[in-house]
């Protein structure tokens, strides 16, 4: 059988920018509170055009489970891994809090978690996912900006989506070749 | 053994390190007590704060006094062998400062003993730093014993190697952060290269200052052939500096030219943004340009001249290595992250983070002034 590859696919036109994913996620995976602790964010762009005719963008965002993770490269004790359905690991015990993840991801998706001892970051909600659940932020979100699936499942939401419109991925030049695919 | 002379001075600078070292140990304990995050100001965004540039510092030094030892016992300038002993004593002292400012900012030391054998990733710069940093520890200890026993073939060959094993582990230690694509200000081949050679300025300035105040503590007068050796050694450092400074200008015209995206900001956050005042005066003015002026003219180019410009070079470069750090990481990977202050994050070193690199430095100068009190370490009798 064919490896699962995870994915998520978002239309940022759907965001309201209510973070109910950034609550929904710190609560499901007890990260811990403070400015630096998070696993998910919604980033504000900036805002468009002239009073009374705005617009602005909310681009949610987390780790983006990259084919070429720059953070799995330079961990030192490879504590960050990468399973075969494409989801980037992190081994707490392993982790020896030199940061260098930290400073190589282009996304700034990985932060020090006290209370574990580790880096952490979005596992995708692995321990979810593999019991056939959703990710916490897919499933929270009040306008469904996250589809989440297996893009090697040519019929799931996701392959259908990416097939259906463009896309797009942050920072394509850094060739992370990263899996959360962007609709607009 | 040449003892220092038991004066008044002698007590006040052991008193002074002391009380150094006991800064450090207040905030090293305040760490283990409280944890990182409390005391540090590092962030997120900034996960390298000031120990990291603080490690730098340390094994920049201590690569760049084996480089210039390494010109005597090494490559045969007899001129330089009468330093051997110090040098690496002190290239020793400084490595394992190095080692301690890193083990301060590492959240889990004992885990990287263990999993950095038991799980090693080849592929990570900071898993050869740590490997090539050990290796060279190990012979330059071997090389010390070597020297103090007077035994030059031992001494010519763990010198040898041990210069191999300074270039590679130092050159990768510029790949630790010349490898981050990430972050265009450090990424490229540039820093491997760039540390050689301002690991050279690092130790020729710290070989001009143990050289001229050992004599000065024990209250001697600089003898001819040291007299010279300085002259000798103020030379060699103008043109390590010279070639620096052109080194300094090549860092930045890429980095202003087309403005390179995340590049061009971290530039100009050295040459207008908040770590401007460091750039100009520290690293431009005190490390480069007052030392370069001094070591050129022969006037100065006296042994007390040649110290002073060792004294300004080594605290440019202390700056050097903060703002090359700091720089790399001002640009926010994301837009819309709080706090920004024109475009660009914000870092200053916490107190407690200051009282280590205080601790590191002091703790520095005794275990050196220790060898200096317990050990011969001037030139072999032949």
């Amino acid at each position: 059988m064919k490896n699962k590859r995870f994915a998520i696919v978002l239309d940022t036109r759907k965001c309201i920018d209510c973070k109910a994913c950034t609550v929904a996620c710190k609560a499901e995976n007890n990260v811990p509170l403070g400015r630096d602790n998070y696993r998910n964010w919604v980033d504000q762009g900036e805002v468009r055009g002239t009073y009374p005719h705005l617009g602005q963008t909310f681009t949610p965002g987390q780790c983006m489970h990259c084919a070429n993770a720059p953070c799995d490269h330079v961990c030192p004790t490879g504590a960050t891994g990468v399973n075969a359905d494409g989801i980037v690991t992190v081994e707490e015990k392993k982790c020896i809090g030199c940061k260098y993840c930290m400073t190589a991801c282009p996304y700034n998706a990985r932060y020090y978690n006290e209370e574990i001892e580790a880096v952490d970051k979005c596992t995708f909600c692995a321990h979810r996912v593999y019991q056939g659940r959703l990710p916490a932020c897919v499933e929270t979100c009040p306008t469904k900006v996250r589809v989440f699936g297996d893009l090697n499942d040519t019929c799931s939401e996701v392959s259908l989506l990416v097939a259906k419109y463009p896309h797009r991925v942050v920072k394509p030049e850094m060739g992370t070749k990263p899996y959360l695919y962007y609709i607009i | 053994m040449t003892a220092i002379a038991k004066r008044p001075g002698e007590l006040l600078w052991f008193a002074l390190l002391g009380a150094g070292v006991l800064i450090g140990a207040v905030s090293a304990v305040t760490v283990l007590i409280k944890g990182h995050a409390h005391v540090y100001n590092v962030t997120r965004e900034i996960p390298w704060g000031i120990l990291i540039a603080t490690y730098v510092f340390f094994v920049v030094s201590s690569t760049g006094l084996c480089l210039v030892s390494s010109l005597g016992h090494v490559f045969g300038i007899e001129k330089f062998e009468l330093i051997g002993r110090r040098a690496i004593i002190l290239a020793i002292i400084t490595l394992i400062t190095g080692f301690g400012a890193i083990g301060m900012e590492l959240n889990h030391p004992i885990r990287m003993g263990i999993y950095t054998i038991l799980s090693p990733n080849f592929a990570s710069p900071i898993w050869w730093m740590g490997t090539l940093y050990g290796l060279y520890l190990a012979l330059l200890c071997g090389e010390f014993y070597f020297l103090m026993k007077g035994h030059h073939k031992g001494a010519f060959a763990l010198g040898m190697i041990g210069f191999i094993a300074a270039i590679s582990a130092h050159s990768n230690l510029g790949a630790v952060f010349g490898l981050l694509e990430a972050r265009p200000y450090w990424h490229g081949s540039f820093l491997p290269i760039y540390f050689i050679l301002s690991a050279l300025v690092s130790g020729g300035a710290l070989v001009a200052l143990f050289v001229y105040f050992n004599h000065k503590f024990r209250g001697i007068d600089l003898p001819d052939h040291y007299q010279e050796f300085m002259v000798s050694l103020g030379k060699l450092q103008a043109l390590f500096l010279t070639i620096l400074i052109f080194f300094v200008i090549w860092k930045i015209i890429p980095g202003l030219y087309g403005q390179p995206p995340g590049k061009y900001e971290a530039t100009m956050a050295t040459l207008t943004g908040p770590l401007a005042f460091n750039f100009w005066f520290f690293e431009v003015l005190i490390g480069l340009l007052i030392p370069v002026t001094i070591l050129l003219n022969r006037a100065t180019r006296t042994p007390f001249g040649v110290m002073v410009a060792g004294l300004l070079s080594t605290a440019g470069i202390f700056f050097m290595r903060y703002d090359l750090v700091i720089a790399g990481q001002l640009v926010p990977m994301r837009e819309g992250v709080d706090g920004l202050v024109n475009g660009l994050l914000t870092y200053t070193p916490s107190i407690t983070e200051l009282g280590i690199v205080i601790g590191a430095m002091a703790f520095c100068l005794l275990l050196y002034s220790i060898a200096e009190k317990f050990l011969y370490l001037g030139e072999q009798k032949h």
